[in-house]
């Protein structure tokens, strides 16, 4: 490279290493995940994803796959010369997409799960972790949240493991007492629970939006609003009374909008305060204290001031982590997808607030 | 402007594509339908390697409900994010007025300084009264 790119050299300036928040792996094949199965699991998994509202482009980023052959995520080193080697990450936080939460028969889903944790542990947070560089995310399957809860004992003294994570796509929004098993299970391991979109509107889950989109645009688009309505959930059924250590990051879902929701959420519950009793603080206040957001895919308006505006209003000197989706299409480039901000701002979304978040060292 | 010889025509026929580096920058060689295009190795957008993007055609602006398929090898879609940018002449299919990647000159010469082309020496033959002469 010839030409200096001050973005570069902004990026360069967090001091403690960018920490990724939302990587993707992927199995060589699915014959790796079957692998880990017992009958009749493993006769009957096929793999695959979500089998519609598929990207009518490319799913993953076309420089993403290995040269030496397998599907983009799949080769760790090759994951390190892209992503670490690059940008000076510190750590992947790592989110396997295995698209359990969309079975209806929740012991297929739960297996589904099992399988991918398993995996998960010996390979990325384990062969392939030499220098410690992966962190993993315990995937449950929601449809039996107390299957979810045992699953979430199961690892939860894993060094690697940081997190539990489920998809946005579900049959009811998650502040509803049905989950609150894995709020439990979170709690008691203190381990946050991250959502992440992939199977709204899928299998037994609904999209909070009147019946099917159209189309991978409208989907895409509307995933946010899965996402603005677990977090009303959350919020107004509360969880975060009930669950005073129950913590939860949005991975993927937008960051735009958290403002304005905070603020309607807030006057409505200076009206309406006697409908939700429990609530003895404003709503946004359990926000800031509970919930953190991931960058990725950060809205770019065409003034970068907007933008600075919005991050300023939402304290995202506080609950934003960045995110960059690798190796998916939108993946966001450290160097690139960001606006100009003062060096403390951006040190605390690419490094400190994952870092606090995640107690890493 | 200098003059950079980067390959062989016969290296790249019509729908391929290779990437070259030209004085420390990287850019893209295109051979659509038999004319040569270049365009920098770089997104407009985020800065993605562009030129390893997909080349194909595009659907054409139409009136709802309505697809028509056209241009077909002539756009290339970044392989990050998607975007589509005319290799022709460089500008995007969204915007064409603002956003566009640059795109750089492309002629076609006689091979003469391009070290060992693949052919053997010729020599000028005429026919004179009926016999063939080759002229040493
Ligand atoms: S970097 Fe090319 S479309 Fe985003």
């Amino acid at each position: 490279m010839t030409q200096t790119d001050p973005l570069m050299e902004t990026a360069g300036a967090v001091r403690t290493g960018i920490i990724d928040c939302d990587v993707h792996p992927s199995p060589r094949s699915m014959d790796e995940i079957r692998g880990y199965m017992p009958m009749p699991w493993k006769d009957r998994y096929q793999g695959g994803g979500r089998g519609f509202y598929s990207n009518p482009v490319h799913g993953s980023r076309l420089d993403a796959v290995p040269p030496g052959g397998g599907p983009a995520g799949s080769d760790p080193g090759f994951l390190r010369e892209q992503l670490t080697e690059a940008y000076g990450t510190a750590h992947a936080i790592l989110l396997p997409r295995a698209f359990c939460n969309m079975h209806p028969d929740p012991d297929y889903g739960t297996a589904i799960a099992a399988a991918f944790n398993d995996w998960l542990a010996e390979t990325w947070l384990g062969e392939y972790n030499h220098d410690g560089l992966f962190k993993g995310s315990i995937t449950v399957a929601h449809q039996d949240p107390q299957a979810a809860a045992r699953e979430i004992d199961r690892w939860a003294d894993h060094p690697h493991f940081v997190q539990v994570m489920t998809d946005s796509g579900a049959r009811a929004p998650f502040g509803q007492r049905q989950y609150y098993p894995i709020y439990e299970a979170c709690e008691r391991n203190g381990l946050p629970l991250a959502i992440h979109p992939g199977t709204d509107g899928m299998g037994v889950n609904v999209q909070p939006s009147p019946g099917y989109p159209t189309r991978y645009i409208e989907w895409h688009t509307c995933l946010s609003l899965s996402f603005q309505a677990h977090l009303v959930s959350f919020v107004t059924e509360g969880v975060f009374e009930r669950f005073p250590g129950f913590r939860v990051v949005l991975v993927e879902g937008g960051v735009s909008w958290l403002p304005a929701l905070t603020w309607r959420m807030d006057a409505e519950w200076k009206a309406l305060r006697s409908e939700v009793p429990w609530l003895t603080r404003p709503p946004s206040e359990y926000v800031k204290d509970h919930v953190r957001l991931t960058t990725q895919p950060l809205e770019r308006p065409d003034s970068d001031k907007h933008l600075l505006n919005v991050f300023e209003a939402m304290d995202a000197g506080s609950v934003l982590m960045f995110a960059s989706d690798y190796p998916h299409w939108d993946f966001d480039s450290p160097t690139h997808a960001f606006p100009k901000m003062p060096d403390e701002l951006r040190e605390r979304i690419f490094s400190e607030n994952a870092r606090s978040f995640y107690g890493l060292g | 402007m200098g003059r950079h010889v980067v390959g062989r025509v016969g290296e790249l026929p019509p729908g391929d594509r290779k990437v070259v580096e030209v004085e420390g920058r990287s850019i893209g060689l295109f051979n659509v339908n038999g004319r040569f295009h270049a365009l920098k190795n770089s997104c407009p957008h985020q800065a993605a390697p562009l030129c390893l993007g997909s080349v194909k055609g595009m659907t054409m602006p139409g009136k709802p409900g309505e697809y028509v398929w056209d241009r077909e090898g002539e756009i290339l879609r970044c392989p990050w994010h998607g975007w589509e940018f005319d290799i022709l002449t460089g500008r995007s299919v969204f915007n064409p007025h603002k956003t566009r990647v640059r795109s750089y000159e492309v002629t076609v010469e006689p091979p003469a300084e391009f070290g060992d082309e693949e052919r053997v020496e010729t020599y000028p033959v005429s026919v004179e009264d009926g016999l063939v002469v080759v002229h040493l």
